[in-house]
């Protein structure tokens, strides 16, 4: 039994097919990647998950139960947590109240006596962004509200963590330290779907890939299969290896 | 048999000329992407200056049409897209509804300064005293006329809409922008075109309504705004829905108006018909999906310590304890109205101003506030104040659950549609039209509050205290929540929040806040009345603290203190009809510009003064921030 199933998840965006019948699992301790071209429906398949977007069929399964019927916040409360390929960080808001929110919103659900202010600071710490902590997050650079944006999804304690292109606008330092975050993350127990660009970061990261090219799944395997696989290199990696960071358009 | 033919085709005849107004409602939101709250208002300035031409001037009636539907109408239509809502697009609903809000008003005070009410004024039917006969009802040729032409307007519109290169044009706007500009479209003329387009139509609604009614300025904008409920059943894009929606609605009031009886609760169904439709729509339709991708920020005012608070509620107190003590009679009175609207003021800086939201019914939670605390002592029990908190409270939670799960329009659509519901259904019968209930003043712990002066300063005591209370807040965690869920309800719902049940939390909180209000201004007035909490009361309130400035305590009381004694001292120089309309429509016009009022305005021009560079670089961030904003966000 996975932490999280999705099952036959297909979108229809008018007479696009945003995806179409992909499968997926995500299980505790580990990174699982999620790649593909621009368009291959990615972010699509996050708000799925995450209940921001109705899929035309399939179920998302959480723990063994379907939860399609739940609303955002009802999964969230089942131990899901996100990031936004386009940012979503509460611009007039400093990086510590946006976090702090977060472990405020989880106090308040969970009522597990936990102080918020000690979770804020505690995780402000881990992802490093303590010294940007009283700044405000809408003047600030895109890798930094991206490393907000995680904070913030850590401070609500989650078993499972979607990722949405985390990794752009770092640079390789901070990129390497980003990656062993996720390593440590992992070890602990953590569930974590990671969506990037950058090919080396996920091929360090993940035991375990998924490919998307347009809404279908091409490939999964160990990074070693991924990286071999003809049909993903004709989709994805020979083809715009270059082109990354790019935005994803989502139809709708 | 023959009575029911004459109400069905009375129903018609309204339905058709609802259904002209509508489609124009629609235009214009399709294209724009902005719901024009002056709809209703644009069509009744036309039909006054059709009157002007045809009646006054005595022009025959096709030049003085010509000259209203193809010149005048169109080029002020293209004239307010210029001026106007150039300003407004991409930024957020909130500030194209207090655009579209101060035009509304500003259209009712230029009409009630320029024809003045007193002076009876009739418009005649076209083809007056022709009739034909069918079957065995009179049917006058204005009606038959009416109906033609919302036919030909239908028709009129499919054909543009869907044949020619501008109606092409023109729907491609409102799915892209940028992409219609780069596929060589001219955004910018074809939305000036459908805002054109929008005024002819509700110019021609006007012209045809205003002789079933006498020419008054708030019967025509308010017969109009029942085309909202029309276009709401077509959800503002889908036109022969709005058509249906708008038969639909004329024959409910001509049934309602032929069989229901003329007198007691139920007579007042037919003028509340269209408000409960709207209502009725509302609940059906399906739940918006939360957006995504989107980076809000924008300036926000500082918020002052507690020491400052402290400080500056002293000075408020002593201040108003001199000057009461100073002032007599009238003068002393509006100093009190001033305080009190600026209590009721407090509860919109919650509501709208931290939370985003919009409430146009505030006035009504205050008159619950104010006939609740009426019933107990007559208002002189604190136990009164209490009552008036839970029962506007809970009003407010319960109307504002349907439109919470949509978008902000609907919201603002369906406290307008309460706030006229509350005015025909619940005021008029408390009150029985206008007469004044008797509300005697607060008694706290042996101290009676009675006299002007020891009421007044009571006042300032009071908003002193809400102000802490609102500030409390806002430094509080749930201040935070606030300002999370502003920015990004998506993100706060990833996080478990459940966002219909806090939004349902800050409204309620809010119309208690305003029920509280309500309880000190009836004590203020000594009497209430129904005019107190007229609908469009509602709407100055909401534009005045927004011109004083709606993210700050400090705009809540300068927006008390315009309304209140500002305009009472104005009348006294400026003697028009209409001024605190004219004055409220013009000042909210400017919103788009400083979103923060004057107060942001203020706190700017000091941050400039005290620390120039840092500022500069400040002001350099935020506008890149705006910018990336106008790029991403129309998404999924």
């Amino acid at each position: 039994m996975s932490l999280l199933s999705v099952e036959e998840v297909s979108v229809r965006f008018g007479g696009v097919m945003a995806l179409q019948d992909v499968e997926l699992t995500a299980d505790p301790g580990r990174v699982t990647g999620l790649i593909g071209p621009n368009g291959a429906g990615k972010t699509t398949l996050f708000n799925v998950i995450t209940g921001l977007q109705e899929p035309t069929n399939g179920r998302v399964k959480i723990d063994d139960q379907d939860v399609s019927g739940l609303k955002a916040h009802q999964r969230a409360r089942m131990g899901l947590a996100r990031t936004f390929q386009r940012l979503e960080v509460f611009g007039s808001l400093t990086a510590r109240e946006n976090v702090l929110v977060a472990a405020e919103i989880r106090r308040r659900w969970s009522k597990d006596g936990s102080n918020p202010k000690e979770v804020a600071e505690a995780v402000l710490e881990r992802v490093g962004i303590t010294s940007a902590a009283n700044e405000r997050v809408d003047a600030m650079p895109t890798g930094l509200a991206r490393l907000v944006e995680l904070a913030r999804a850590l401070a609500a304690n989650p078993r499972l963590l979607l990722l949405d292109e985390p990794g752009s606008g770092l640079d390789t330092q901070e990129t390497e330290a980003f990656g062993d975050l996720l390593l440590e993350l992992a070890n602990e127990g953590l569930a974590i779907l990671l969506v990037e660009h950058d090919v080396e970061l996920v091929m360090r990261v993940c035991q375990l890939i998924h490919v998307l090219d347009f809404g279908k799944k091409i490939a999964e395997g160990p990074p070693s299969k991924i990286k071999a696989d003809p049909r993903v290199q004709a989709a994805y990696l020979g083809a715009d290896e270059d082109a990354a960071p790019e935005e994803e358009v989502v139809p709708g | 048999m023959t009575e029911f033919l004459a109400f069905t085709i009375t129903g018609i005849v309204t339905g058709a000329i609802y259904a002209v107004a509508a489609s124009g409602l629609v235009v214009t939101y399709t294209t724009s992407g902005i719901f024009n709250f002056a709809h209703g208002a644009i069509g009744m300035v036309m039909a006054f200056l059709y009157w002007q031409l045809r009646v006054h001037f005595h022009w025959p009636a096709p030049i003085a049409l010509f000259v209203v539907l193809f010149v005048l109408a169109p080029l002020f239509g293209a004239l307010i897209e210029r001026v106007l809502m150039r300003n407004v697009r991409g930024s957020d609903t909130g500030v194209a509804l207090m655009v579209t809000l101060g035009l509304l008003l500003t259209l009712m005070g230029v009409a009630f300064w320029r024809f003045k009410q007193t002076e009876p004024r009739a418009l005649p039917e076209f083809f007056a005293g022709n009739s034909v006969r069918i079957f065995s009802v009179n049917v006058s040729w204005h009606e038959l006329i009416s109906i033609a032409v919302a036919i030909a307007v239908a028709a009129f519109l499919r054909v543009l809409l869907y044949r020619t290169r501008t109606g092409v044009a023109m729907r491609a706007v409102v799915d892209d922008r940028d992409l219609t500009a780069l596929n060589g479209g001219r955004p910018s003329r074809v939305s000036a075109l459908s805002w054109a387009l929008g005024s002819m139509l509700a110019a021609l609604a006007g012209i045809l309504l205003a002789p079933k009614l006498s020419l008054n300025v708030l019967a025509l904008t308010f017969l109009v705004i029942d085309a909202y409920a029309a276009a709401i059943v077509g959800q503002l894009k889908n036109l022969p829905l709005t058509f249906a929606g708008a038969v639909a609605l004329g024959l409910g009031e001509a049934y309602a108006v032929g069989y229901l009886p003329t007198s007691g609760f139920l007579s007042h169904i037919k003028p509340s018909l269209p408000m409960l439709f709207l209502f009725a729509v509302l609940l059906f339709l399906p739940q918006v999906r939360l957006r995504v991708g989107r980076v809000v920020g924008g300036r926000s005012v500082r918020v002052p310590s507690w020491r400052e608070v402290g400080l500056a509620g002293v000075g408020l107190v002593v201040a108003s304890w001199i000057l009461a003590s100073i002032l007599k009679g009238p003068d002393l009175a509006s100093m009190g109205q001033g305080l009190a609207l600026g209590i009721i003021m407090l509860s919109l800086v919650l509501l709208a101003g931290y939370g985003g939201q919009t409430s146009l019914c505030q006035m009504t939670f205050v008159g619950i506030g104010a006939v609740v605390a009426s019933k107990i002592s007559h208002g002189s029990s604190p136990i009164g104040i209490l009552a008036a908190a839970g029962a506007a409270g809970l009003v407010g939670a319960i109307i504002s659950l349907p439109a919470l799960r949509l978008t902000g329009l609907y919201l603002a659509l369906s406290t307008l549609a309460f706030a006229v519901l509350a005015d025909n259904l619940f005021f008029l019968q408390v009150f029985g039209g206008g007469g004044g209930n008797v509300f005697r003043r607060l008694s706290l712990l042996g101290i009676s509050f009675d006299g002007q002066v020891a009421f007044t300063v009571l006042l300032s005591v009071v908003f002193v205290l809400m102000a802490a209370f609102v500030l409390a807040i806002r430094r509080g965690p749930f201040g935070r929540l606030l300002s999370a869920m502003k920015d990004s309800p998506a993100a706060c719902a990833t996080l478990g929040l459940d966002l219909t049940r806090t939004k349902v939390g800050v409204f309620a909180l809010s119309a208690a806040m305003a029920g509280v209000g309500g309880a000190f201004f009836g004590g203020l007035r000594g009497s209430i009345g129904s005019l107190d909490f007229y609908y469009i009361q509602s709407l100055v309130l909401l534009l005045m603290v927004t011109i004083g400035g709606i993210m700050t305590v400090s705009g809540a009381f300068l927006g008390g203190l315009f309304l209140g004694p500002g305009f009472y001292l104005l009348g006294k120089v400026i003697h028009i009809d209409g001024l605190t309309f004219l004055l409220a429509g013009l000042g909210a016009m400017t919103i788009a510009r400083s979103p923060n009022g004057i107060v942001g305005q203020i706190s700017a021009a000091v941050d400039r003064f005290r620390k120039q560079p840092v500022r500069e670089d400040d002001i350099v961030e935020v506008e890149v921030t705006q910018e990336v904003e106008g790029i991403v966000a129309p998404v999924g």
